[in-house]
């Protein structure tokens, strides 16, 4: 019985608290580690809006919890394919550039992209590639592309971010083909050269593969940028490449859900992140490629330095949204790593 | 009922339900009206629908996700989850039943002192005590160290990211699930009959196998029940003790959620799931107690 009543106590306490708290609030979805607290106590303490910070895994969870309705949320945060997918089934509300004045610190390369021309409907927050990270004190030979990857010699020794899409991109990369190339016979040319990758690998993981690189456990892997560039900077020992056979790009956005409920608040934290010192704060957490050429003149050369955030200039496609065939994909990697 | 390993006999005491006893059934009756039988209502009716391009669920009538559970992969890795599970079971149980059994045995306050020890687990989150595993298990990980340092093994051994990482990590998590109902059972069991087991000549072994195993059988199907069931849908393991490599059943599920976002087809993996539980306890509850009634 006293337990009840602590209990119920504690419920009754938590339910005034949570009510005396009024004030604006604004509802993030946003990746994993990939919004500093730094960026959101600042926000709040500037505008007195209140952040939820809400997290997701990759664009697929974040439809999932988007469309699911349960929740509704002001500023989201999908990738270039995902943007693209919301545009047309018209879950994006159109931004109102007169409320966002510092979208002219973005980088002009930042503002041409194929899936929202203009900025229409989001805004890049970082951008990032996905190459290859290799630890030079174990891999001895160079290691410059997909092939030099998934070699024999390596067995068990390679990581790669567990994304089915992804995967398929390398071996159509490898085929000559474009990421956005998703057909019946392209999944059915891209079959065997990933029937043989796939026992290879030791690892797939998307949240965190630097880890099982520093802790030993494999050598190689093909993951996010930002997660080398985060290697690299504990350890000059991982070295990062863009695979020769091609690469792509991704592009993280914000944006705002057309059945936003605060979509004033949202335009702020949009306009607050394009500041230069606050998008240099998110340059400092997760180093990834920021696309505000006005915070990059803020951050260090060690930072502009390394190679995993900045890799030399060379020609890459970002992916296209491909519809119903993300179903196809998962089924043949399913089928793959099932058959080994 | 809600309890079947508290006492073997149960099923023999049959009262009429007065209106007193649904009145108090009723706060119970309601949660699983609520949260049991409508959620799993909501997912039948999905996994007959559609979906559109962004995965949204679209309400015209098809059987193509239950024609697609005919398709080898999948009953592959239903088998292969099956597998996981039944090893998972069976080294929870042998595990299980010598420390049940130790507790049991003990006196009042010490007996309470040791499920303490059992439960203690469950104060931390169970991602926390995973992640704990792949520091023990990783190759520059404290086993590895110790093993070499004891000159056991002079490279590391591949410990984490293997099958035997993700039965290691299973066993850890369902063990005081197979502890706890077994203590309960064996607690109940009458002393005297081992006495008189003992007295009529049988040796410890037709003791166990003929007295103590059938009195205590209660116990071991409701721990199977509490460790297979769960270890079935797990997939929070195979992915991180894993490495993700080998896909169980709750990883094809959870990947139709959240990756292929093809609801339909992960409701209809869902209901072929709930079917294969409902098998389990059929068969661990349902058919006992038929025959005890004939």
């Amino acid at each position: 019985m006293k337990t009840f009543l602590t209990f119920a106590l504690t419920a009754a306490l938590t339910f005034i608290t949570g009510c005396g708290k009024r004030g604006p609030e604004l509802k993030l979805l946003a990746w994993s580690e990939y919004v500093p607290q730094s960026v959101i106590d600042g926000f709040t303490k500037e505008t007195g809006i209140r952040v939820h910070y809400e997290t997701f895994a990759s664009n697929e969870e974040m439809l999932t919890k988007l469309l699911a309705g349960a929740n509704r949320y002001d500023v989201i945060q999908p990738s270039e394919y995902a943007v693209e997918a919301l545009i047309k089934a018209g879950q994006l509300a159109p931004l109102d550039a007169a409320r966002v004045p510092n979208l002219g610190n973005l980088a002009p390369e930042f503002r041409a992209f194929a899936h929202d021309p203009g900025n229409k409907f989001s805004i890049p927050w970082m951008a990032g590639t996905v190459g290859i990270v290799v630890n030079t004190e174990l891999v001895k030979e160079p290691v410059n592309s997909f092939a030099d990857v998934f070699q024999e010699k390596y067995k068990g020794r390679i990581i790669g971010v567990k994304d089915s899409r992804e995967l398929v991109s390398w071996a159509l990369a490898t085929l000559g083909r474009s990421c956005n190339d998703v057909t019946p016979e392209t999944l059915a040319a891209a079959k065997p050269i990933l029937a043989k990758w796939i026992p290879l690998v030791k690892v797939w993981d998307s949240d965190s593969p630097k880890t099982a690189l520093l802790n030993g456990d494999v050598w190689i892997g093909v993951v996010w940028s930002g997660e080398a560039a985060l290697l690299w900077q504990q350890n000059k020992k991982f070295r990062y490449v863009l695979p020769a056979e091609g690469a792509h790009r991704f592009i993280d956005s914000l944006a705002i859900p057309v059945n936003a409920a605060n979509a004033d608040g949202a335009h702020q934290f949009i306009n607050y992140c394009l500041r230069p010192e606050v998008s240099k704060l998110i340059s400092d957490a997760f180093p990834y490629t920021n696309p505000n050429a006005a915070a990059r003149k803020l951050l260090s050369p060690e930072q502009l330095a390394n190679p995993a955030s900045y890799p030399p200039d060379s020609k890459l496609e970002i992916f296209r949204d491909i519809g119903k065939a993300a179903a196809q994909v998962d089924k043949l990697v399913t089928d793959l790593k099932n058959a080994q | 009922m809600i309890f079947p390993w508290t006492s073997a006999d149960d099923s023999s005491r049959k009262h009429p339900t007065s209106p007193r006893a649904w009145l108090l059934l009723a706060p119970l009756l309601g949660w699983l009206a609520l949260f049991v039988v409508a959620p799993t209502l909501i997912l039948l009716a999905v996994s007959f629908c559609q979906r559109d391009e962004l995965g949204r669920i679209v309400w015209s009538f098809t059987t193509e996700n239950y024609a697609r559970l005919f398709d080898a992969t999948y009953w592959n890795i239903f088998v292969r989850s099956v597998g996981y599970a039944a090893l998972t079971t069976l080294l929870c149980l042998v595990g299980g039943y010598p420390v049940a059994w130790f507790i049991a045995r003990q006196t009042e306050p010490a007996r309470s002192r040791w499920l303490l020890l059992v439960m203690i687990p469950f104060w931390a989150s169970f991602l926390v005590r995973t992640f704990a595993w792949i520091t023990i298990l990783k190759s520059e990980g404290l086993l590895n160290g110790l093993l070499q340092s004891l000159r056991l093994i002079s490279v590391p051994a591949e410990l984490l990211y293997t099958p035997g990482a993700v039965v290691v990590g299973l066993v850890y998590t369902y063990l005081p699930f197979a502890i706890l109902p077994i203590y309960a059972s064996v607690e109940k069991m009458d002393r005297q009959l081992l006495e008189a087991a003992a007295d009529l000549g049988a040796h410890p072994f037709a003791t166990f196998r003929k007295v103590i195993l059938p009195l205590t059988r209660p116990g071991i199907m409701a721990a199977v029940l509490l460790v297979f069931v769960p270890a079935v849908g797990m997939f929070a393991i195979s992915d991180l003790l894993g490495g993700a490599r080998v896909p169980l059943i709750g990883n094809v599920i959870e990947n139709q959620f959240l990756q292929a976002r093809n609801w339909p087809f992960g409701a209809a993996l869902g209901m072929v799931l709930l079917a294969l539980f409902a098998l389990t306890a059929w068969l661990g509850f349902g058919r006992k107690r038929g025959a005890v009634a004939s």
